[in-house]
């Protein structure tokens, strides 16, 4: 039973995606219906997970305990509103059936890649959601989407080509890819090294970000997808799960990584507080926002750790409404200008209060998800005695509040700019995406015990 | 059971032989209806031959099946001095015919394209195709090095033919650098047969196996370290790797598409590296031969890799790959061990299905726009949906990203590197794959991905037997990357890792 579960939650996004483009040619409607219900499929049996006891038996490489089935969950908790939300986005476009073949098989690759117990099975799928997110930012075809595809492809397989020479060098350290049978083995520092190429690189840490924000020439889904749901939360996970749970790792490692972290979070608040379009200040604040997560996560204290968890739940909801708002008026508006935007309260007050709900969580205003998160990642860090560290990441978290109140005051408040008058409110399932997620993002701070027991059985592995 | 294994291997040389005489006995204008469909059988059999004897020996434990023709290979002949030796013998073992195998499975592809660009002279094209496939499965069932030789001439003989059968100009001249620069090789390896001779009376495998050449001993030794540096020098000329490579392009990208396939997807291998495999399995103690073939391998993975990035013609890129993928395999022998040897034959299947695709998509592009430069085309995925697909699970195989075939075997060469202490070397090797990714890309965004060149509004997707070419093989492409588990299992079941 907890088998058929566990393979409905890999199988139905990954195989599924491939009947997508049938469905397609049969009827629209029925293909934008199925992938939904492969995507939910995932989500509900990720959270049947949730009542059953943990942690579980695992069979061929897969294995579900409380770490993969909290990023389960939060993923395809995202995930079903991006579909859902591309429905009135998407609408229209040249290839559609494509696109939800390849979001479903992103989805897929990403419940493969966190219940896989399997070195080679981690990066198989690693490459495949690569190959998803190539596809998606190319969406539109035009000869800037897909230099800017290309270049995401490169740099995030690039990383993944020296982080699979770091696995080759562990299978020749203890001849196995099986990462049970190495559970609290100490790894080298050189492969340690060339596994972070790898995460760091899927995670848009810097100096591998630059991906990131060019990516956001993708449809606004897409790039809530990549910011939110999946892509670049696979780095994190990866180093939760072979960092945290699996390997050993020098000490050192809880210093450099917090550094390098304080280094991308202050770098990317600074590009993101001076950038002229939407999107990129938002994608932006990922990078900055990942690395509140990485800081969490690598500081070594459970304190950190279970703060990290949170955030990557709390930052999923909330910077995929916020791109899925971004998404709302630029497709309303054709322009990801912030100069030609303003006022638009008036016309999009729906979406206003969506954004303002996703922006409070992501600055870390209580009672929001996202402030319990901030505040056990840098408590972590002062736990850990690095409160210099601490008080980089509290200038940060200044910064977020200030760029995200720039955006929101350059586009929804102040006078109206003219250069669109007929812009208006997105479609009922796309508000309703929005809202949706906006509402989430609040109610799992004020329940916060909900999130918070299911990291508790996360850290009781440890 | 014993029968059948005893009797299979007589097929790989009596249905060309057959089918030869059919050919030439019919009228001309019956075979230049049907000489494409004579290639297909001709492949279907070598195929169907090869797999089954290779199960068939796999389930029986033996390593190998002897046999002959004209004579009887259990006689012992008495020789000068008195003692006696054995007569020479043909021979198939797992290796060989595994290659035989790849053999059928690409020349299926080229004989599918075939179809469709082969438009006259079906029944000299059939002649050239068999004697090439006669030269290829003499040189797998052979068991000395002068025989290798022979029939590694006949197999050049017929490419040259089939580089230039249609005489265009571009054709002639893909020939003539092809048989400059393969003259070359053969020289080469003659003259290193000969030195072989002379330090050791023989060259059958046999007593080439039992002849230690240390590396400060008398003169017999230098004149044995000459002749293996000639032999793997001209075995690596004719495999295409850097720095000779030149001749690789010019050939592969003159000659008709299906018969690029032919050389790309097979002949490179079976007169390059199928020598060299040769070479390392019978000199395993010479450091020499696997050091040359590391450094060899690791700039030819660079060199293909790096000049591919700069063509602007479909099949050009697709040529300099074949260039950089040979690199991988040298790398694979290079390592000296059953794992390194299993991931170069594994990556000759890949890189045999996988640049078959791609040339059944060069086949296909230039049947609907009658150009193969890459700058004219833009967009395509839209009007050739299949092509596109096909040639997407081609790169990524290419670039070795999982799950598909082109990521296993490069595993398992790099982990083959690994285990042998060259880990730099491995490491290196898994990193330059990035390249490949890079000029795929290139190749993706220009021709596939993008906006429709609005030159090629009306075209449309290529069909009949390019396009169940393409079908056919990528479908090889996944099930070998995705059932690679059990290819693993079947290989540890008979006993080979």
């Amino acid at each position: 039973m907890e088998n058929i579960v566990l393979y409905t939650v890999i199988l139905a996004p990954l195989l599924g995606a491939f009947t997508l483009p049938i469905f397609g040619r049969i009827s629209p409607k029925l293909r934008d219906i199925a992938a939904l219900l492969y995507v939910a499929a995932a989500l509900v049996c990720a959270a049947v997970y949730v009542a059953f006891s943990l942690p579980y038996g695992f069979s061929f490489g897969f294995l579900a305990d409380a770490l993969a089935v909290f990023m389960a969950v939060a993923a395809t908790s995202v995930a079903v509103f991006i579909v859902i939300y591309s429905w009135g986005y998407i609408n229209g476009h040249e290839h559609q059936n494509e696109y939800y073949f390849m979001v479903v098989l992103f989805i897929g690759a990403m419940m493969g890649l966190v219940f896989s117990t399997n070195l080679i099975l981690i990066y198989t799928f690693w490459e495949i959601s690569a190959l998803c997110c190539w596809r998606l930012i190319g969406f539109y075809r035009e000869e800037l989407t897909i230099v800017r595809a290309n270049k995401a492809f490169i740099v995030t397989v690039l990383g993944a080509l020296i982080m699979l020479v770091g696995f080759v060098g562990i299978y020749g350290e203890y001849g196995t890819f099986d990462m049970m049978e190495m559970k609290g083995k100490t790894l080298p520092l050189w492969i340690v090294v060339l596994i972070l190429f790898g995460i760091l690189s899927k995670s848009a840490t810097f100096p591998l970000h630059s991906w990131l924000p060019d990516a956001g020439v993708a449809p606004s889904p897409v790039t809530s997808l990549l910011h939110a749901a999946v892509l670049v939360k696979i780095g994190v996970y990866a180093y939760a799960r072979l960092f945290v749970i699996t390997f050993d790792i020098s000490k050192a490692f809880t210093v450099a990584l917090p550094v390098i972290a304080a280094v991308s979070a202050l770098v990317s608040a600074g590009a993101a507080m001076t950038a002229k379009d939407i999107k990129r200040v938002i994608a932006y604040s990922t990078i900055s926002q990942l690395a509140f997560i990485l800081l969490g996560l690598s500081c070594g204290t459970e304190t950190g750790f279970v703060g990290g968890l949170l955030y990557i739940l709390a930052h999923s909801v909330a910077k995929g409404g916020l791109f899925l708002c971004a998404g709302i008026v630029e497709h309303s508006l054709h322009t990801k200008d912030l100069d030609k935007m303003g006022g638009l309260w008036r016309r999009f007050p729906l979406t206003a209060v969506a954004f303002a709900l996703c922006a409070f969580s992501v600055m870390g205003i209580p009672p929001f998800s996202g402030f319990f998160a901030k505040y056990l990642v840098i408590e972590g860090i002062i736990d850990a005695g690095h409160p210099i560290i601490g008080a980089v990441f509290i200038a940060g978290a200044v910064m977020t509040v200030m760029y995200l109140t720039r955006v929101f005051a350059l586009v929804f408040l102040g006078k109206e700019s003219g250069y669109h008058p007929e812009a208006r409110e997105g479609s009922t399932v796309m508000i309703g995406s929005v809202m949706a997620l906006g509402v989430i993002a609040l109610i799992l701070g004020i329940l916060i015990f909900l999130p918070g027991g299911l990291v508790s059985a996360v850290t009781e592995v440890i | 059971m014993e029968v059948l294994i005893n009797a299979i291997p007589y097929l790989f040389i009596a249905v060309p032989i057959v089918i030869l005489i059919i050919n030439n006995l019919l009228p001309a204008s019956v075979t230049d209806k049907y000489g494409v469909r004579g290639g297909m059988i001709l492949a279907v059999t070598n195929f169907a031959a090869a797999a089954v004897e290779f199960i068939l020996l796999a389930a029986s434990g033996k390593n190998e099946v002897r046999f002959s023709i004209f004579w009887d290979y259990t006689e012992k002949i008495s020789s000068n001095n008195g003692a006696y030796i054995n007569a020479a013998y043909f021979r198939v073992n797992l290796i060989t015919l595994f290659l035989m195998a790849c053999i059928g499975i690409v020349m299926f592809a080229s004989n599918l394209v075939a179809e469709e660009t082969v438009t006259k002279k079906r029944g000299s094209y059939l002649n050239a195709i068999i004697t090439l496939t006669l030269g290829m499965n003499g040189m797998l069932i052979v068991t000395d090095l002068f025989s290798l030789y022979v029939f590694l001439e006949i197999v050049g003989i017929s490419s040259f033919v089939l580089i230039s059968i249609f005489k265009t100009q571009k054709g002639l001249e893909g020939a003539f650098k092809y048989l400059a620069m393969s003259s070359f090789a053969t020289i080469l390896i003659l003259f290193g047969l000969s030195f072989l001779f002379m330090t050791n009376g023989s060259l059958t495998y046999e007593s080439l196996k039992s002849l230690t050449i240390k590396p400060n001993g008398n003169g017999g030794a230098f004149l044995s370290y000459i002749a293996l540096a000639a032999l793997t020098a001209g075995f690596a000329i004719k495999a295409g790797a850097a720095p000779f490579h030149s001749w690789l392009p010019d050939a592969h990208q003159s000659a008709d598409t299906s018969i690029s396939i032919l050389l790309s997807g097979i002949v490179i291998k079976i007169a390059g590296i199928y020598g060299l495999i040769v070479l390392t399995d019978l000199f395993s103690e010479v450091y020499a031969i696997r050091l040359s073939l590391a450094v060899i391998g690791v700039f030819t993975i660079m060199f293909g890799a790096l000049l591919a990035m700069r063509q602007k013609h479909f099949k050009r890129i697709c040529a300099y790959s074949s260039v950089s993928q040979m690199g991988y395999i040298l790398l694979g022998l290079s390592a000296g061990s059953k794992l390194g040897l299993i991931g170069a034959l594994y990556h000759i299947f890949s890189h045999a299905v996988f640049k078959s695709t791609l040339f059944a998509n060069a086949a296909a592009l230039h049947e609907r726009l009658h150009t193969l430069e890459i700058d004219e085309m833009g967009g395509l995925g839209n009007a050739m949906p299949t092509t596109s697909f096909s040639s997407i699970v081609a790169f990524l195989s290419t670039a070795g990203i999982p799950p598909f075939s082109g990521f296993w075997s490069k595993l398992l060469i790099v982990l083959a590197l690994w285990g042998s202490g060259a880990k730099v070397l491995g490491g290196a090797a898994l990193i330059i794959s990035i390249f490949t990714a890079a000029y795929f890309l290139r190749l993706q965004k220009k021709v596939f991905f993008g906006v429709t060149n609005e030159k090629w509004r009306t075209v449309r997707e290529v069909g009949g037997s390019i396009l169940a070419g393409e079908v056919v093989l990528t479908a090889f492409t996944i099930i070998g990357g995705v059932a690679f588990p059990l290819v693993l299992l079947l290989l540890s079941g008979i006993g080979l890792m």
